[in-house]
């Protein structure tokens, strides 16, 4: 039986893909098991979830199919705790929960006629997915668009077959780069800041968004910095651990701020106004 | 010139040699003092020391690896001490040790119970009796009758291992015999297999998880790796029931085996009064037993968990 | 408010036990030496001098709450998973509750709780499940401690906010007024067991509470308290210095009337499994630990500079300018490091025009 609005209930979904991103980043696609519920389900690009692996608990990924492609919704897990682990145990045909959509969403429609740098490092690449998809589903709505993407290794890459394809499009440009040189890679070298700056995009009527571990934004903000790029103009979307994903566990927050109800998304200009506590 | 006066001096000598020297100061009222950090000169005015210095400041060792600190130690502090020497665990080279002769920490607990007093403004103590002012009523309470449980049976009232002895060594209250019989241990030792699971049970049932017992300890130094709280791998529940709740107990007593030196600080952080040290001290008898050996006197001597003889004397295994 | 009534004390037994016909009744109770707050057990005595160790919040906010059990049913033939089978606990109503006896201070703590868990963002129904079924009889402080401070933060020993119905001590028994609807109903359904109070009862009644009141040390003014805490925040000297005495356990947190933050994890066997909502601590270290390794709050200092912030800082700052700390001393109390949030606070005060380095 289920009580009405339960906001704690995860709901069936069923697996009807997964695919290895990497060595430890195991991408999901999943279907809710009530039709009607899939058809009805929405969300913003950005948005979080919590996936179930029953008997291990929930864990935070954001969706990264965007919300102009329902025919499933696809996370991506990298294998790092309990959760985690179990989730890459699971294969196609298994059930988790699903609870979604959580958070807030990147300003899509304030970003409408502007440039947009996308700026992604690592696993960080998932919610700029979404964004990227988004925009280039609705590609007229938006300016030039650059993609910057760095692991620390080529097999490290995830969304290859995107990359494959973003790479081929005229209407984007992709940077793939790693931290340090190896054989066969034939593209750039050299950490995201530092390709950035040589990138030199320009903060006229722009926006950056970026994602990615913490010391690579701490260094990404500088570098936008120097570009000229003010902080209602930089727009990051953080990680934090969380539980319950409605404000109510605690864990989460900035200040007086819940990473999962204010968040995941804030502009530089928002994250200033909060302690510092990253 | 007091003990007080002197011990100041020692620290004020040291100071510039040193990160910090850990030491007690006046608390909320007069029967709590709690510890910090001294860094500079000027700290050193809060500094105090007398029965109310319940706090064991080697737990805090294990945060302060790296650093250059000094510490006061009680003679049951400093067995702490010295078994972190022993395990490594702290540096002998790094460490300042400000010996205090003790006659003894209250039990706040017993106090409350005594005197029904919540407010402690003045105390003062006299030869064998303490004497609280609380609101405008004054009280006196027999010392016995409100010293923590340890030390009515403490015989290691001097540290062992120093660098300043402040005043004269006490005499030990009992004797080594003495000190081992506990009537608490021989009531428990009274019990049969079932009335003791039932007194574990329904002390057991009463604890909060809080983990104020583990992180009081100065020997407990998993801490933020715990058993406890690890999912992965997934030892215990984070249901609250008296299953989950034993079984990290006896963890933490095994754990501790030979290497407790029985400070009390676990049972004494315990808000909800388990009698958690039974369990440390029933292990500290084994481990007498077999090995004849006590945790924290020797600076030089192996624990003997830490190593092994192919044939031990005591542990016939052929007899197992 | 209804008009007083008197109950003498060893008519309190009575009462307790025509409630606990329809309720589960929580009182606080000695075992073992510890004062502790938990379901009544009519073979204890109800201890009414002191205030007990653990809140009342046990009785909204269990620290171990079953969300829902689950089954995941497996095909023999493949192994896949065919189906999993949820079961919410909500689907057995809990009882109707009382809470008897606790101090205002503490039994103010769901206040807190109700703007959080049943607001206009969300309706938490474990918790308004549990909230909408308890009662709340509370007993006048007549004699506020050394670690008491309700009147810092808009308390008082005789406060009734939140409670059915209150108690006062006085010779020989208790005067009993109810608050609410629920309290005199409770009053009134074993009400052969009292008696009108005539004036001189109700005068030393009102005696009794402000003398208590006059105990009270004097108090700060907690207006500056956001801002004083928001210089000290980059000031990581000041917060090592306040946490000297912390051993970074649970147990503030966890004896708090106010603290709500909880974990969520399953725990499972084989096919079959709960989902647990329990107390968490954001004294531990685990509580912001990232699945990368990251920790935003990675030692006590920082831990502590939340706990603070968190009650007289952000909490305010998003609930229109209430502190939700009750000031009932507990995490001063029994703090194994006598660790002192009130000396927290004054020296942030003391402090507040003075920049960070």
């Amino acid at each position: 039986m289920k009580t009405p609005n339960n906001p704690y209930a995860p709901k069936l979904a069923r697996i009807v893909e997964t695919e290895m991103e990497n060595a430890t980043v195991k991408t999901f696609r999943v279907v809710f098991e009530d039709q009607a519920y899939m058809q009805s389900f929405s969300f913003k690009p950005g948005q979080v979830g919590q996936l179930t692996a029953f008997g291990a608990g929930e864990a935070t990924f954001v969706i990264n199919s965007p919300p102009t492609r329902m025919d499933y919704l696809q996370f991506s897990v990298m294998r790092a705790g309990e959760v985690t682990t179990a989730l890459h145990m699971l294969k196609e045909g298994d059930l988790v929960g699903v609870r979604a959509p959580l958070g807030n969403a990147f300003p899509v429609e304030d970003m409408k006629g502007k440039n947009v740098v996308l700026i992604a490092g690592g696993i960080g690449m998932a919610p700029l997915r979404t964004l990227l998809l988004y925009m280039l589903d609705n590609r007229a709505d938006y300016g030039d668009i650059l993609l910057i993407y760095g692991t620390r290794s080529p097999d490290d890459f995830c969304y290859k077959a995107d990359m494959a394809e973003w790479g081929a499009r005229d209407d984007m440009k992709v940077v793939e780069t790693v931290d340090s040189a190896c054989t066969l890679w034939t593209k750039c070298v050299g950490l995201v800041p530092n390709v950035l700056l040589d990138e030199k995009p320009s903060p006229g009527n722009a926006v950056a968004v970026t994602c990615g571990p913490p010391i690579m934004i701490r260094f990404t903000l500088e570098a936008l910095g120097k570009l000229g790029f003010t902080d209602e103009q930089i727009i990051t979307t953080l990680e934090r651990r969380m539980k319950c994903g409605m404000g109510l566990c605690g864990r989460c927050n900035i200040g007086e701020k819940y990473v999962c109800v204010d968040g995941p998304v804030f502009t530089m200009a928002e994250l200033r106004e909060l302690p510092p506590e990253l | 010139m007091s003990q007080l006066t002197e011990l100041k001096e020692a620290i004020r000598k040291a100071l510039p040699d040193l990160d910090l020297v850990l030491g007690w100061r006046e608390g909320y009222d007069a029967l709590h003092a709690p510890p910090y950090h001294i860094r500079r000169q000027e700290d050193l005015e809060h500094l105090v020391f007398g029965p109310m210095c319940v706090n064991n400041l080697a737990s805090q060792l294990m945060h302060l690896r790296g650093k250059k600190v000094g510490i006061i130690v009680k003679g049951c502090d400093a067995r702490s001490v010295v078994e972190l020497l022993q395990e490594k665990i702290v540096n002998r080279e790094s460490l300042v040790i400000f010996a205090m002769p003790c006659k003894g920490v209250l039990d706040v607990k017993k106090i409350r119970r005594a005197l029904d007093i919540d407010h402690a403004r003045e105390v003062h103590f006299h030869n064998g009796t303490i004497e609280i002012t609380s609101g405008d009523k004054t009280s006196s309470v027999e010392l016995k009758d409100v010293l923590a449980d340890k030390c009515l049976r403490c015989h290691y009232p001097n540290a062992t291992e120093y660098d300043h002895f402040i005043g004269e060594p006490v005499e030990p209250r009992v004797s080594a015999e003495e000190a081992a019989a506990d009537p608490a241990m021989e009531e428990l030792a009274g019990m049969d297999l079932t009335e003791r699971f039932a007194f574990w049970k329904t002390h057991m049932n009463r604890c909060l998880r809080c983990y104020a017992c583990r992180n009081s300890c100065p020997l407990c130094f998993c801490r933020d790796v715990c058993l406890a709280d690890s999912r992965d791998p997934h030892w215990q529940s984070q249901e609250t029931s008296v299953r989950e709740k034993w079984m990290f107990q006896m963890i933490h007593a095994m754990h501790l085996a030979g290497r407790c030196t029985q400070c009390g600080e676990c049972e004494r952080a315990c808000p909800v009064g388990i009698p958690i040290l039974l369990l440390k001290k029933h292990l500290n008898a084994v481990v007498k037993d077999l090995f004849n050996y006590e945790a924290g006197i020797d600076p030089t001597a192996t624990p003997p968990l830490f190593t092994f003889k192919v044939e031990e004397e005591n542990i016939k295994e052929i007899e197992l | 408010m209804m008009a007083s009534l008197f109950i003498v004390s060893k008519d309190i037994p009575q009462w307790l036990a025509a409630m606990a016909k329809t309720r589960k009744v929580f009182a606080t109770q000695r075992e073992s030496g510890a004062i502790i707050f938990k379901p009544y057990d009519p073979g204890r005595e109800v201890v009414f001098e002191r205030e007990s160790v653990t809140s009342c919040k046990e009785a909204v906010f269990p620290q171990t709450k079953v969300l829902f059990s689950y089954f995941v049913k497996k095909n023999p033939e493949t192994g896949e998973t065919a189906g999993v089978a949820i079961e919410e606990s909500l689907n057995k109503p809990a009882p109707q509750a009382v809470v008897f006896g606790t101090r205002p201070c503490g039994t103010k703590g769901f206040l807190t709780f109700d703007r959080v868990f049943d607001c206009d963002r969300i309706r938490d129904p474990y918790y308004t499940s549990l909230r909408e079924r308890t009662a709340f009889i509370t007993l006048a402080c007549d004699r506020p401690g050394a670690t008491c401070f309700c009147h810092w933060v808009g308390g008082a020993p005789d406060d009734p906010k939140g409670s059915d119905a209150l108690l006062t001590p006085v010779e020989g028994g208790f005067l009993v007024e109810a608050v609410t609807e629920k309290g005199e109903e409770l009053v009134n359904e074993a009400r052969s067991l009292f008696a009108e109070a005539d004036e001189k009862r109700r005068e030393e009644g009102a005696a009794v509470r402000d003398k208590a009141k006059g105990m009270l040390t004097p108090k700060p003014d907690l207006t500056d308290i956001g801002p004083a805490l928001e210089k000290r925040f980059r000031d990581l000297d000041f917060w090592e210095d306040m946490t000297a005495a912390c051993v970074s356990c649970n147990m503030c947190t966890y004896l708090c009337p106010t603290c709500y933050c909880f974990n969520i994890t399953d725990e499972s066997d084989g096919q079959a499994g709960v989902r647990l909502r329990t107390w968490d601590a954001c004294m531990s270290q685990q509580y912001s630990l990232e699945a990368s390794g990251h920790n935003p709050r990675p030692t006590r200092a920082h831990r502590m500079r939340n706990r603070v912030n968190h009650k007289f800082w952000y909490h305010p700052k998003e609930y229109g300018g209430v502190i939700s700390c009750c000031g009932c001393g507990r995490c001063v109390k029994h703090c194994p490091g006598s660790v002192d949030i009130r000396r927290i606070l004054l020296t942030a005060l003391e402090r507040k025009d003075e920049d960070a380095e």
